[in-house]
């Protein structure tokens, strides 16, 4: 009886040694001045109208910032100049946590969620697309604050790439932070820049005149970049981007059957036979470093560059784009409902939409490697506007030419076809006989 | 000839084990490795510096040791009285108790975790290092509890009674008699515990809700980006504490092994 008495003496001790370390950082009221408001704020709450506020509740708080976290560029990065920053001009602290899926945060809020919790874990969240819905569905994403940032006057609301995310209205529940358009990746020292293709159907000629070097990645979850090739070659073969803007089963129906035609055309021709394809852009990646197929896939606006410079692409890799129907979109972050520390949040959303960041964020040696959030023609600021101007003209001979990607550019499909196109994929094309 | 055998066996066991680390070392310190090249032309040691130098990375390691450590004292201290009814006594009922024992191993952990994590977060121990220790402890279970109860299945209470006859203490005979000749067994149980809560990914990524990072957490967001340097370089820190605490215990283990000889 008293051995058991001494172990639960133990036991008691050393769980509350271990005590929650990462308690949820409470808001010092100290910190919130007082404000003339109709409404008498509490302490921790902080008028979104009022930016002098948000500053001053958000000083001394850790934002929480759930981040693809695979790879080490894009961490430096967001170490070196965010959390930077946020520390020295605002007293605010970044707790970067490292995810392997976006989707692990959305089951986190739904977690939490399910538990009802009204404080959790997560202040932001990198996302969009299915992610993004997922959250708005389900009401768990802080309301109407993105178009409030100060900084939001250098975003183009009136862009429908911007106020629609995967076809559904962002409503001002999160805020752009980059925008990516999906490209190949060649080799200079294997193809020369004259042989490449220049539409699905050229790609088709080429990858059964050279059979096993080209393939694709597996559209799915986490083969988001595969999703977006197999509806380039949707656009192409239906003629058009537009009509996919809108979901229209009829119109899927219509074209999806010439969709698995190309693909399963293509599949013989394909490395391997097409029995197997890249599981995702790291593994399409390394095939096309080490020699196995002759063409890589991206999102980077600095091409290949962001890889070169990573060391994971031979020096030589330089990005192209086919003429037509190469889709393009932007990424955002937004806030959980119940975010502990919105204030800081928001003060770090503002932060990434600021000239000096953006302007950072495409130089190839920075390591993150995508596009502008902002529209460089909305900055006034001379100084920020030729910063901005003189980036883009840094990204050198790995990247696509701009008027190449702008040429090109068209928007993703509705959300609707994600689900689809993954899964009637792997039905018709990868385990078609 | 029994002898040149015995030596290449050897060998070989030891290339076994030591390839993978050589070609993990091959990737962490080089950059570029691409086929058609036999060995490394660019030899760089940016990528571990800047792993070792992020506080990130250290204090990762730092949090799943701590928790492996408090894992494995836990397990221990619920493993040894459940193994030693399991292994000493017969009452209707034994075989249940086992079946309920090893239910953790044949449970997906994803299920466990999912449920759990609901329970921890209305408890307020999700995101806590008290929760993933707890969390950790159901995997470990079943391992320190059959360690443990195999050995007792073989141990003699006499040597208890013949000392509480000499007028030990309880506690006496616990530290003195069951301890010691538990020792061998208390450190493989031990060892399990913690090998088994350091690689631990996905109890810790459900129930420390990104909030409690250890190092696996960092090696699977490492290995979605596919660096192949990074993912080595973790891989190096991944293994570096377990080879050292079964190189520790091996030797403690040989000690121990030629006590309990003399004993006899």
């Amino acid at each position: 009886m008293k051995r058991i008495a001494f172990l639960l003496v133990v036991l008691t001790m050393l769980l509350s040694a271990c005590a929650p370390s990462v308690a949820t950082p409470a808001q010092p009221a100290a910190t919130n001045p007082p404000v003339a408001t109709d409404a008498p704020l509490v302490a921790g709450e902080f008028d979104i109208n009022n930016w002098d506020i948000v500053l001053a509740a958000a000083k001394g708080q850790t934002v929480n910032w759930y981040i693809w976290g695979g790879s080490d560029s894009i961490n430096a990065f967001v170490d070196n100049f965010y959390g930077k920053a946020l520390k020295e001009r605002y007293g605010i602290t970044l707790n970067r946590v490292p995810i392997a899926d976006t989707a692990d945060a959305v089951n986190q809020v739904l977690s939490e969620k399910q538990a009802g919790k009204e404080i959790g874990a997560v202040d932001m969240i990198w996302i969009n697309g299915e992610n993004f819905f997922t959250l708005k569905q389900a009401s768990l994403l802080y309301p109407d604050w993105a178009q409030k940032l100060p900084n939001s006057k250098y975003v183009n609301w009136g862009n429908p790439a911007i106020n629609l995310d995967f076809g559904h209205p962002v409503d001002s529940m999160e805020s752009p932070w980059s925008s990516a358009q999906f490209q190949f990746v060649y080799d200079s020292a294997r193809i020369k820049a004259d042989e490449l293709p220049h539409s699905y159907a050229d790609l088709k000629t080429w990858a059964c005149a050279h059979p096993g070097r080209f393939t694709y990645i597996a559209p799915g979850p986490g083969g988001f970049l595969g999703t977006r090739f197999v509806k380039g070659a949707l656009y192409e073969i239906s003629g058009g981007a537009e009509q996919w803007q809108k979901f229209d089963q009829a119109a899927w129906d219509k074209w999806s059957p010439e969709l698995w035609k190309y693909l399963n055309e293509l599949k013989p021709c394909l490395w391997r036979n097409g029995e197997t394809y890249a599981k995702d852009e790291a593994e399409l990646k390394n095939l096309f470093a080490n020699n196995e197929v002759d063409f890589s896939m991206t999102n980077d606006i600095t091409g290949a560059g962001t890889g070169i410079a990573a060391g994971l692409l031979p020096a030589t890799s330089r990005a192209f784009v086919f003429d037509k129907y190469m889709i393009g979109d932007f990424n955002y972050v937004a806030i959980p409902l119940n975010a502990p520390n919105k204030a800081a949040a928001l003060v770090l959303a503002n932060l990434l939409l600021e000239p000096e960041f953006q302007a950072a964020q495409i130089l190839p040696e920075n390591g993150f490697g995508l596009g502008y959030a902002i529209d460089v023609t909305l900055v006034t600021d001379s100084a920020a506007l030729s910063a901005l101007q003189s980036a883009s003209t840094k990204l050198g001979d790995s990247a696509t030419p701009a008027s190449d990607l702008a040429k090109s550019l068209v928007g993703d499909t509705a959300a609707e076809y994600q689900n689809l196109v993954e899964q009637d994929w792997v039905t018709n094309v990868l385990q078609a006989k | 000839m029994k002898r040149i055998t015995a030596y290449s066996l050897r060998a070989v066991l030891y290339f076994i084990l030591i390839a993978p680390l050589l070609l993990f070392a091959a990737y962490a310190f080089s950059t570029r490795w691409f086929f058609p090249q036999p060995f490394p032309v660019e030899w760089t040691t940016i990528t571990f510096l800047r792993a070792i130098n992020d506080s990130r990375t250290l204090s990762s390691m730092a949090q799943g040791i701590w928790i492996a450590i408090l894992v494995s004292v836990l397990s221990l201290m619920l493993a040894l009285p459940a193994a030693r009814v399991q292994g000493l006594r017969e009452f209707r009922g034994r075989q249940l108790a086992w079946l309920l024992l090893f239910l953790p191993t044949i449970i997906p952990p994803l299920a466990i975790g999912m449920g759990l994590n609901i329970l921890f977060l209305r408890i307020g121990l999700a995101g806590t290092i008290a929760g993933v220790v707890l969390a950790h402890i159901i995997p470990t279970l079943p391992y320190t509890i059959f360690t443990l109860s195999s050995a007792f299945a073989r141990f003699d209470e006499n040597y208890e009674f013949q000392a509480l006859a000499l007028g030990a203490s309880p506690w006496q005979i616990f530290l003195k008699v069951t301890l010691r000749m538990m020792t061998p067994s208390l450190v493989v149980a031990t060892l399990f515990a913690f090998l088994i809560s350091w690689s631990q990914y996905l109890l810790t990524l459900l129930i420390g809700g990104g909030q409690i990072i250890t190092l696996p957490i960092l090696l699977f967001s490492a290995a979605s980006g596919g660096n192949p340097s990074t993912i080595a370089t973790l891989s190096l820190l991944f293994v570096a504490p377990p080879v050292m605490v079964i190189a520790f215990t091996a030797r403690s283990l040989s000690q121990h092994d030629n006590e309990i000889r003399e004993q006899y």
